[in-house]
């Protein structure tokens, strides 16, 4: 036996490529459409053109009779299918039954009323067209505020006014700081309709094998197993019988986090014809059916006293839903109202979301799923608070920020903030753009007739969703560490990543603890005949919880690695490291994989220890971990055009321990860009009659790298005591970052021409009529 | 991308696509129009006639004081020619303005003018340019100026069964100054508003102006106006401030969701005068 | 006379006293598709005014067009001038936002074009 000892370097905390990314950048990776099957059919959907609409009749025949065309399937057909499930749950929450394809009425552009199958894509598509449907226009409403007026068309008719629900939370005593307030500021601020846009639109392969009564769905999902349950539910199929799938998956931004009807079309089709059977969504159908994200109109009220103290803020929070909830929807503005005290001390606060019911494509979760709205609330209260009192943005937050010693923090919305340190990365960040030299530069430029603006963001969040009684479908996370008698190791996930890295950051974990190579490792995830369970990858949980249950089981396991070493070696006192099981005793060693062949050959079993060498850990979180940070974005307006430019961006962010940053930085890019595509281009924009017009990219204006400034992301690092790895979470922070910041600098470019507020998107239109008029 | 079925023929001659062209085929040269619109269904061609295999329509080259461009030369390739950038350099810079790099390595010269988008970015060279638009059918040819090609939003005098040959642009005169400055629509980056400029000085005054507006109406024009306002004048910054409002005279512009009528003509004064200013100084 | 003045008309059926069926082939740019549905005179206000509305509907979506036209005498000639708007649904107003203000622009230009020749002769 060797008795060398191997030295292994620490990869946590490497900027290490990501493993993934070779099969990605060459096109080789598996998707949903790369499957093909034997017999595989293609079905194609017809969606109505209507935002609101009676069907007084389907004529299939044509569609039925054309060539390749195995069946037509209209609401009729699939009216015994469970509805397409609203996960949230609130009190008095109106949930509409959401059939899988319509019955007798469509509720919003792009609503599903039949499928056809065909053995071929083309031949589907081209029989969708001669689907016959004659249509009862309705009135729509497309607007929430509208949709809540007096007068407005019913979306659902049993609902006249259009409220999904009413919903309130309170902390503290509002009345009274609202009384004792020295100063009182309010606005109206809208986060507007975003669309998710992965790069991967969504897709659905079902394949029946009735012999077998067993079923593989592959979807595109960021979910597998919370899909499973529920579409086999849908289907009335046993969960065991169900197999999920996500292969490789393009992206999802929240948008795949959840239950979409073709999951059980697919299921359904494929148990009647009993083939296989294929849908990719349509970038169009991506715009329409897909769900967007946003759509809030905020009135925010916040008192203060003059020396800049918060003392308390109300929130009427306006959530436009969409026709339907889909899984989370209406939970999602609650999330705005957690965190609708940003990281201030008030324990005042007061909220009501009203949801609204509209003929649009539901909202549901989107990178930052409420928090972005929520941070960008009160980070514009904070600058309109800063303005009305003529006190520097920075300095008002310093002096409202939570203090380090009341960390674990009770909010007034009922949340623990773990840990921090908030006044850190905000003065890193004054110090890096060295601030008091850009209001020194800016106070120039405005005597020289230009427009600079400097714009503060100081946000937190809440990361590794979470613990279980605060989430639907539990919020704990799976982790299997699989040792083969090779010595190779396999880890099962249930987090599903889908663009996020784990395959390296998960790998950098688990070659720490075991003392392996990383290329020795293969992480595995997404399919719910190998992972035990798994709630999934979203609400920047993936490293934090599903971290945490592989680090576990890695403990779990580096126990049992032990008790085979020091049966191997002939001596109880031993320890693991690097690779080795070692008895300084003797001065002997056996190496990992040597452990690993004798754990499989079971020649001689420690006592009472099964052989093999797994170990599968399920992780509950006693918290949420609470990222926070700082961002400070520089820009220029050009006051004859209104265009924008952003001459600076830096993100400090403090996600806890970092594993690898070099992930970390694309994270915060990636989020970044979003953040800024919501401050300066998107909007999911609808006529008054329900049409999506910013329904294809000709209109909605995605951002570009070409359109990116350089981003400088740099961080601070409070551990989180809510998990071994200290981590906290970083996949939303960008976005939460983002729009705030960006807003908050234009203001501040136009602020002394008595601009207070801008929705976004700021368009340069926009600006140049605030240039022109002065006002907000 | 499902479209509706079609037949597909790459004729390897121009003689052969205008056999194909006169049984009623849809020319496909780049197809960074077409075929979106395809993928949507909004255009369902029976027979689409690649223009792309026939080599005979690639080329850039100078004859007798003038660039000939022919038809399928893409944008990318108009934009980094070394004859375009030294002759005729507001076609390069407006070649360089389309789309984003991955349309200009596709889309090409001659269907970009022959789809009369009334936000592209030819149109405006071209009116300033005064080109000329070579027009083959099965008749034979026809030259046609650009002030008469283009008639309406997408809509030209191309006859059923024609197409475009070639693009006819002046080689530039020394002392001619040139610029095409355009904002571009964040979506699709057609123009919200472009205006290509040539300026050209003599004995202290501005001696010819040619102004081309795009992205503002339904058709790229000509500002003669303006034109007129500036020649004969000193090309003072007062004197182009007055000539660049004069750009949107009589113009009806268009409104959407990323400009109102109002908004695009400012910006078409906005940047009629900066790109005025940058060819004149270039002048 | 008011088929041949509604660009690309190729059909139009009288089933009401101001109310027609219409077959329509709409070709822009690439854009292309049949239409069938209905046009009707509303409002009508002889001989100084009268609103003309349109329908449309296709694979390819559906339009719909409102317009009030008024005629007023001018010497020898009759100025007309127009007020309304245009709507459009389906995959059309997935790519209309920017091609819905000039076209309906060009269409209705093409309207009196075609009216006042039809007039004339």
């Amino acid at each position: 036996m060797a008795t060398t000892i191997i030295q292994t370097e620490k990869l946590v905390g490497k900027r290490i490529r990501r493993r993934e990314d070779p099969r990605l950048i060459t096109g080789t990776a598996t998707y949903v459409d790369d499957i093909q099957m034997p017999g595989m059919h293609h079905a194609a959907i017809v969606r109505s053109p209507h935002a609101a609409a009676k069907i007084r009749s389907i004529n299939i025949k044509a569609a039925a009779e054309a060539p390749g065309v195995v069946a037509v399937f209209t609401g009729k057909d699939t009216e015994k299918v469970g509805p397409v499930p609203c996960g949230a749950s609130l009190p008095g929450l109106r949930v509409p039954h959401h059939y899988i394809l319509a019955i007798d009425r469509v509720y919003l552009v792009g609503h599903p009323v039949a499928v056809v199958v065909a053995t071929d894509r083309y031949l589907a598509r081209d029989a969708a067209d001669l689907v016959e449907v004659e249509w009862e226009v309705l009135p729509a409403v497309a607007d929430p505020e509208k949709a809540i007026a007096p007068g407005a068309p019913p979306v659902h008719p049993q609902w006249p006014d259009n409220v999904a629900f009413v919903y309130h939370q309170e902390g503290g005593d509002v009345d009274k700081a609202f009384a004792e307030a020295e100063v009182v500021v309010k606005q109206r601020i809208t986060s507007q309709r975003l669309i998710p846009s992965a790069m991967e639109t969504r897709g659905v392969l079902a394949e029946w094998r009735g012999a077998d009564r067993q079923m593989t769905l592959y979807t595109s999902t960021q979910i597998p197993h919370l899909v499973r349950t529920l579409v086999s539910g849908m289907l009335g199929l046993e969960e065991n019988r169900m197999r999920v799938i996500a292969p490789e998956v393009g992206g999802g931004f929240g948008s795949k986090l959840n239950v979409y009807s073709e999951e059980a079309l697919m299921g359904f089709v494929s148990m009647k014809i009993g083939k296989p059977v294929k849908w990719i969504e349509s970038r169009r159908e991506n715009f329409l059916c897909t769900i967007h994200g946003r759509g809030h109109v905020d009135y925010f009220e916040v008192a203060a006293k003059k020396d800049g103290t918060i003392l308390g803020i109300k929130l009427k929070l306006i959530q436009d839903q969409g026709a339907y909830h889909q899984l989370l929807g209406p939970a999602i503005p609650t999330l705005s109202v957690l965190m609708m005290p940003g990281l201030y001390r008030t324990k005042n606060v007061r909220a009501e979301i009203v949801g609204v019911f509209t003929n649009c494509t539901p909202t549901d979760a989107y990178r930052g799923a409420g928090r972005p709205e929520a941070t960008h609330g009160i980070e514009r209260m904070v600058d309109i608070l800063a303005d009305e009192l003529k006190m520097d943005p920075a300095e008002i937050r310093l002096k409202n920020f939570v203090h380090n010693e009341e960390f674990p923090f009770p909010t007034a919305t009922g949340l623990t903030y773990d840990s921090g340190d908030y006044a850190a990365p905000l003065q890193k960040a004054m110090g890096i753009v060295d601030y008091k030299k850009l209001l020194a530069e800016q106070a120039e430029a405005r005597k020289q007739g230009k427009l600079m603006g400097i714009g503060i963001c100081t946000y937190g969040e809440i990361c590794g969703f979470g613990p279980s009684p605060a989430t639907p479908a539990g919020g704990w996370e799976c982790g299997t560490v699989r040792v083969e008698p090779s010595g190779k190791v396999t880890v099962l996930t249930g987090s599903c990543h889908h663009g996020q890295g784990e395959e390296t950051t998960f790998a950098q974990i688990a070659a720490d603890e075991l003392g392996v190579d990383i290329d020795d490792i293969l992480v595995l995830r997404g399919d719910t005949a190998i992972v035990p369970y798994g709630i999934g990858t979203f609400g920047s949980r993936a490293t934090a919880i599903g971290g945490t249950a592989l680090y576990f089981a890695l403990q779990d396991l580096k126990v049992k690695i032990k008790k085979f070493g020091a049966v191997l070696l002939g001596s109880p006192d031993v320890s693991f490291a690097n690779g080795q099981v070692t008895c300084n005793k003797m001065g002997k060693s056996v190496s990992f994989k040597e452990v690993a062949a004798a754990s499989y050959r079971a020649m001689k079993l420690p006592p009472n220890t099964e052989p093999g060498l797994v170990s599968t850990h399920f992780w509950e979180p006693p918290n949420f971990t609470f990222g926070f940070g700082a961002h400070i974005a520089v820009t220029e307006i050009d006051p004859e055009t209104g265009q924008i430019t952003v001459r600076r961006y830096l993100a400090v962010d403090d996600c806890g321990n970092i594993i690898n940053p070099l992930l970390v930085d694309g994270q915060v890019h990636g989020g970044v860009a979003q953040g800024m595509g919501q401050a300066l281009w998107e909007q999911g924009v609808y006529d008054d009659n329900g049409q999506l017009i910013t329904g294809e990219y000709t209109d909605y204006a995605m951002p570009r790298a070409h359109m990116m400034p350089w981003i400088q992301s740099e961080h601070t690092i409070t551990p989180s005591p809510v998990n071994p790895l200290g981590v906290k979470g970083v996949g939303e922070a960008g976005t939460i970052g983002a729009s705030p910041s960006l807003v908050n600098s234009v203001v501040d470019a136009l602020s002394h021409l008595g601009v207070r507020h801008i929705d976004m998107p700021m368009t340069p239109e926009k600006i140049w009529k605030l240039v022109a008029g002065g006002k907000n | 991308m499902i479209p509706q079925t079609f037949e597909y023929t790459a004729p390897k001659t121009l003689d052969e696509a205008m056999v194909l062209l006169e049984g009623g085929g849809k020319p496909l040269a780049g197809g960074m129009s077409l075929i979106p619109m395809m993928k949507l269904r909004l255009a369902t061609p029976e027979h689409l006639i690649d223009l792309g295999r026939i080599k005979d329509l690639d080329y850039i080259r100078e004859a007798a004081g003038e660039l000939h461009i022919g038809a399928t030369a893409t944008h990318s390739s108009v934009e980094n020619s070394a004859l375009v950038k030294a002759k005729c350099p507001l076609l390069a810079a407006a070649a360089g303005a389309i789309g984003d790099p991955q349309i200009r390595n596709v889309g090409t010269m001659g269907g970009s003018v022959a789809h009369a988008d009334p936000a592209a970015d030819y149109p405006a060279a071209l009116q300033a340019l005064e080109a000329k638009i070579v027009i083959r059918g099965a008749k034979g040819e026809r030259t046609v100026s650009a002030a008469d090609f283009f008639v309406d939003a997408f809509t030209t005098t191309l006859d059923a069964g024609e197409v475009v040959r070639e693009v006819v642009v002046p080689v530039e005169q020394a002392g001619t100054g040139t610029s095409y400055m355009k904002m571009p629509q964040p979506a699709s980056g057609f123009a919200i508003v472009g205006v290509a400029v040539r300026v050209r000085r003599g004995g202290g005054k501005i001696t010819l102006a040619r102004i081309g507006v795009t992205g503002l109406s339904n058709i790229g024009y000509r500002a003669s106006a303006a034109e007129k306002a500036l020649e004969g004048s000193a090309g003072t910054a007062d004197d182009i401030m007055k000539a660049a409002a004069l750009v949107t005279q009589g113009v009806d512009a268009n409104s959407d969701l990323h400009a109102s009528a109002e908004y695009r003509k400012h910006l078409a004064s906005v940047y009629a005068a900066r790109a005025i200013t940058a060819a004149a100084s270039k002048a | 006379m008011l088929a041949r003045a509604i660009p690309g008309c190729e059909g139009l059926e009288q089933t009401g006293p101001d109310e027609y069926r219409m077959k329509m082939k709409m070709a822009l740019a690439s854009l292309s598709g049949a239409f069938e549905g209905k046009v009707k005179i509303t409002d009508s206000n002889p001989p100084s005014s009268f609103r003309l509305l349109v329908e449309g509907s296709s694979k390819i979506g559906f339009v719909k067009g409102e317009g009030l036209l008024t005629l007023t005498a001018s010497g020898e000639n009759t100025d007309i001038s127009y007020e309304g708007d245009a709507q459009i649904g389906g995959t059309m107003a997935a790519i209309g936002q920017r091609l819905i203000d000039g076209t309906s622009k060009m269409m209705i230009k093409k309207f009196f074009e075609k009216l006042t020749a039809e007039s004339a002769s």
